[in-house]
């Protein structure tokens, strides 16, 4: 595959921009801390030797355990789309052009959103008689979840309308098929997940596991899958039942990549952010091409929605990787640390572990042995991982930014922007 | 060499095949690919190897390019820690290989003979046709595609529930046992999907996906037991008529109508279970050689009827003098003798919560007493004969005759 290649420059690029940003940061968070610390990428000019990066990072540390376990920035969603609006902050933009406009995404596709989860138990509903399926099917459709898919499909789906159409441009019902698939085939992974994972929590409730027999759950999981794919044959477009049957191949070929580790540094990281581009972009940057390619955009246009929707999609992963470590359970609605007990070396610790190479055993055993999650717990907090990581989310969120920026002006662009923000600053 | 000639051929050794009437055809074509003329009856591994040749090679996936995949890599790796273990999942890999008259490269097979025996339309371009076959490659694929969902539909069936609070004697084992069998079958569904989509067939993207959607209904149909083992629902008193299956196959069947009527209750599960995949993956080959929509429903019948057929002769098989064991409790003898004589539901009830409490010897005494393994036979028959009338509406050729072969192995 053709992003193997490329996802290993995008590590080692990456890499090399996070030596040289995080002193950075850590010198501002000190500063920071108490508004959050999310210096702009700008203010690369004071440099501070290497004796004072070190200072700083423990300070930073320090500061950021104290902060951060309660509130670290004021964006927090509503649980239902489009009840309550709370706006966004323009902190991916840089300084000296904050905008005049403020856009929220959901409250901007409040008419949007709202019907997708009915839409979807009808038609789960529609394709089976069976109450107990029917119910295991539609129990993470409630209406809780934060509907990120559905809303950045949307948002593209209309501002490519925008951009291609002018004013005469409403959402094509297919299009807004797509934004209901691409939330099923989340949940049937997420279904899935439960299983192999053994999770007890999700989204605030039990999870499918606890409350169902593991066979039915599996069984559930396929029949999600299987009426999504319904779906998508009934849009009756080559392309993108192609582009979205590739989401689902990404979807299991990122968990076997989970399965795995490799035992050198370069690889671990190319290795990680390959699989968060499987496990997690994939589907998102699918989506959004499948709405260009259904809005017969040309070649260009469904590149620039699908480079969106890939970056987007691996800054939305890296946040939540970080969040692991520094949400609180019930911000979450799941068990924080999950990835460290779930044996995951994820971006936070390979970050840690230039720092504190002992991590590199614990990462290979899997943080089997006694002690060793809190260990890496406490290693990754005292290390700048967590700044590295939010770096390297940034960096995702700043180029989705620049390609949403391609599209001609519509409130669903800014929407676009906006939720490039969101997504960087949000807390569960 | 697959993985499947080699078992095939160790089985063949131990058949002795019974000398009795023949089904081979006399107008034969090539040399290469004709059957061999004999004078015995047609046994299941003659008819299946025979037929084999037809089509060119056997269509197993599990070829020699998808061994060597890294993600099965991964998988074997994982699959050795689960050896010595006493996970269900090792059983299904064993079955995946061999497993009686119910293999898996069988239904590739039929696919493929049932592309052959129709033909495909003049107007599909000549780069489209195995030509050493005489099928399209597509339907090649779809026939790969068909074991492909079929396999990750029994991978996926044998996980073992862990759902607290269940208490298991070696959680690690099966917990990691569950973890490959559910990965192993998610990626099975998922390569069958980028094979589908590269089809370029909405339409029968669709009917496949429906095809799915079937398998996965047919473990909520309800009694289960703990490991979500089917147990037959209670018995009514009147069997009334039932028709279901004449509307548009794309739609859910209709569930609790059927229940605690023998034949309807029967043919529900195991439509659901197995001949809406077979019928629909028969259905959607012909309609990948451009056939009428006429033609399309009577492939959907032929594979439905057939894996029907199929189901009830390995129904019979734990009734054969002399078997000891346990069976399926919703197998056709079982629910036939249940409606004969409802009285029997109460050895059933005993494992509503785990059918190991079943005494299962005192239902195959129940069943050996009435006529449920003559209602089978015939409820057999019922189905060979409509897939056979099927068969006699397609022109006569080697693979029909394969087919028919088929047919006639299973009903002894």
């Amino acid at each position: 595959m053709a992003s193997i290649g490329s996802s290993r420059i995008c590590a080692r690029v990456h890499e090399k921009l996070c030596q040289w940003g995080h002193s950075q940061i850590v010198k501002k968070s000190t500063v920071r801390a108490k508004i959050g610390f999310y210096p702009s990428i700008r203010n690369f000019t004071d440099d501070t030797t290497k004796a004072q990066a070190l200072k700083n990072a423990v300070a930073a540390a320090a500061a950021q355990t104290t902060t951060t376990s309660g509130c670290w920035h004021p964006c927090v969603r509503p649980e239902v789309p489009g009840t309550a609006r709370t706006f966004a902050t323009m902190r991916t933009q840089q300084p000296g052009s904050l905008p005049e406009y403020q856009v929220d995404p959901y409250a901007l596709l409040e008419d949007d959103l709202r019907d997708v989860y009915g839409y979807i138990r009808n038609a789960l509903r529609r394709n089976t008689f069976q109450d107990n399926l029917y119910e295991i099917a539609t129990y993470y459709f409630d209406g809780h979840g934060k509907a990120i898919r559905p809303m950045v499909t949307i948002l593209m789906a209309r501002a490519i309308n925008c951009h291609m159409y002018k004013e005469n441009s409403g959402l094509i019902a297919s299009q807004r098929e797509v934004a209901m698939i691409s939330e099923m085939i989340h949940t049937a992974s997420l279904v899935h997940d439960d299983v192999i994972d053994q999770s007890d929590f999700r989204r605030g409730k039990p999870s499918v596991n606890v409350k169902w027999n593991h066979k039915k759950v599996t069984m559930a999981g396929d029949f999600i899958l299987a009426v999504a794919s319904m779906m998508i044959a009934r849009l009756r477009n080559n392309e993108v039942t192609s582009v979205l049957s590739q989401v689902v191949s990404d979807l299991v070929q990122g968990e076997f990549m989970q399965l795995g580790s490799k035992e050198t540094e370069n690889e671990r990281f190319a290795h990680y952010l390959q699989k968060t581009y499987r496990k997690t972009a994939s589907l998102i940057a699918n989506s959004v091409k499948s709405v260009a390619i259904l809005a017969e955009g040309d070649e260009k246009i469904t590149e620039i929605s699908y480079q969106y929707g890939r970056n987007l999609g691996l800054a939305f992963q890296l946040v939540d990787d970080l969040l692991d470590f520094v949400s609180s359970a019930e911000a979450m609605g799941k068990p924080t640390a999950a990835d460290l007990k779930l044996g995951l070396a994820t971006a936070p610790v390979l970050f840690a572990c230039e720092k504190y190479p002992e991590l590199n055993p614990m990462i290979m055993r899997r943080f089997q042995e006694p002690g060793d999650v809190e260990k890496a717990f406490e290693l990754v907090h005292k290390s700048r991982g967590l700044q590295q990581t939010q770096f390297l989310a940034r960096q995702h969120c700043q180029e989705a930014v620049r390609l949403a920026n391609l599209i001609d002006e519509s409130p669903y662009q800014k929407g676009l922007i906006v939720a490039a923000d969101y997504v960087l600053n949000r807390m569960k | 060499m697959s993985l499947s000639k080699c078992s095939f051929n160790f089985v063949r050794k131990r058949i002795l095949a019974s000398p009795l009437s023949v089904y081979t055809n006399s107008s034969r074509k090539s040399g290469s690919s004709s059957l061999q003329a004999n004078t015995k009856k047609p046994d299941w591994n003659r008819a299946v190897s025979e037929a084999e040749k037809i089509v060119g090679y056997p269509t197993s996936f599990l070829s020699l390019r998808w061994l060597l995949s890294d993600e099965i890599a991964n998988v074997a790796l994982q699959l050795r820690k689960l050896v010595g273990s006493n996970h269900p999942l090792l059983k299904t890999a064993k079955g995946l290989l061999y497993n009686g008259k119910n293999n898996m490269q069988a239904w590739g097979l039929i696919v493929l003979l049932v592309s052959k025996a129709a033909g495909h339309s003049p107007d599909i371009p000549e780069m489209e046709e195995d030509k050493s076959a005489g099928v399209l490659h597509s339907q090649r694929a779809l026939a790969e595609v068909t074991e492909m969902i079929r396999t990750s539909h029994l991978v996926h069936k044998g996980l073992v529930n862990l759902q607290p609070p269940i208490k298991v004697d070696a959680p690690g084992d099966m917990i990691s046992g569950n973890k490959i069998a559910l990965l192993s079958g998610d990626y099975l569904l998922s390569n069958s999907c980028v094979e589908l989509a590269n089809l370029k067939n909405q339409e029968l993207v669709e009917l496949m996906s429906s095809a799915v959607r079937d398998l996965a209904e047919a473990e909520f149909v309800e009694p289960r037991d703990v490991q979500n083992a089917p147990l037959p629902a209670k018995p009514k008193a009147e069997a009334r008529g039932y028709n279901q299956f004449v509307d548009s196959n794309m739609e859910p069947l209709v569930v609790s109508e059927a229940l605690g009527n023998a034949r309807a209750e029967w043919t529900l599960r195991h439509v659901l279970n197995a001949g809406s995949l077979l019928g629909k993956s028969c259905q959607g080959t012909l309609k990948l050689a451009g056939h009428s929509y006429e033609l399309q429903q009577k492939g959907y019948l032929f594979g439905k009827h057939l894996a029907l057929a199929w189901q009830a002769c390995l129904d019979r098989e734990p009734f054969t003098p002399g078997t000891v064991g346990s069976f399926s409790l919703i197998s056709a003898p079982v629910l036939f003798t249940l409606q004969h004589n409802p009285e029997v539901y109460t050895l059933i009830e005993k494992g509503l919560d785990e059918i190991e409490k079943v005494d299962f010897e005192a239902v195959r005494k129940a069943v050996l007493d009435g006529p449920g393994l003559e209602m089978t036979k015939n409820l057999q028959k019922d189905h060979s004969k409509a897939a056979l009338d099927v068969l006699n509406e397609l022109r006569d050729c080697d693979a029909r005759t394969a087919l028919r072969n088929i047919i006639v192995a299973v009903q002894d």
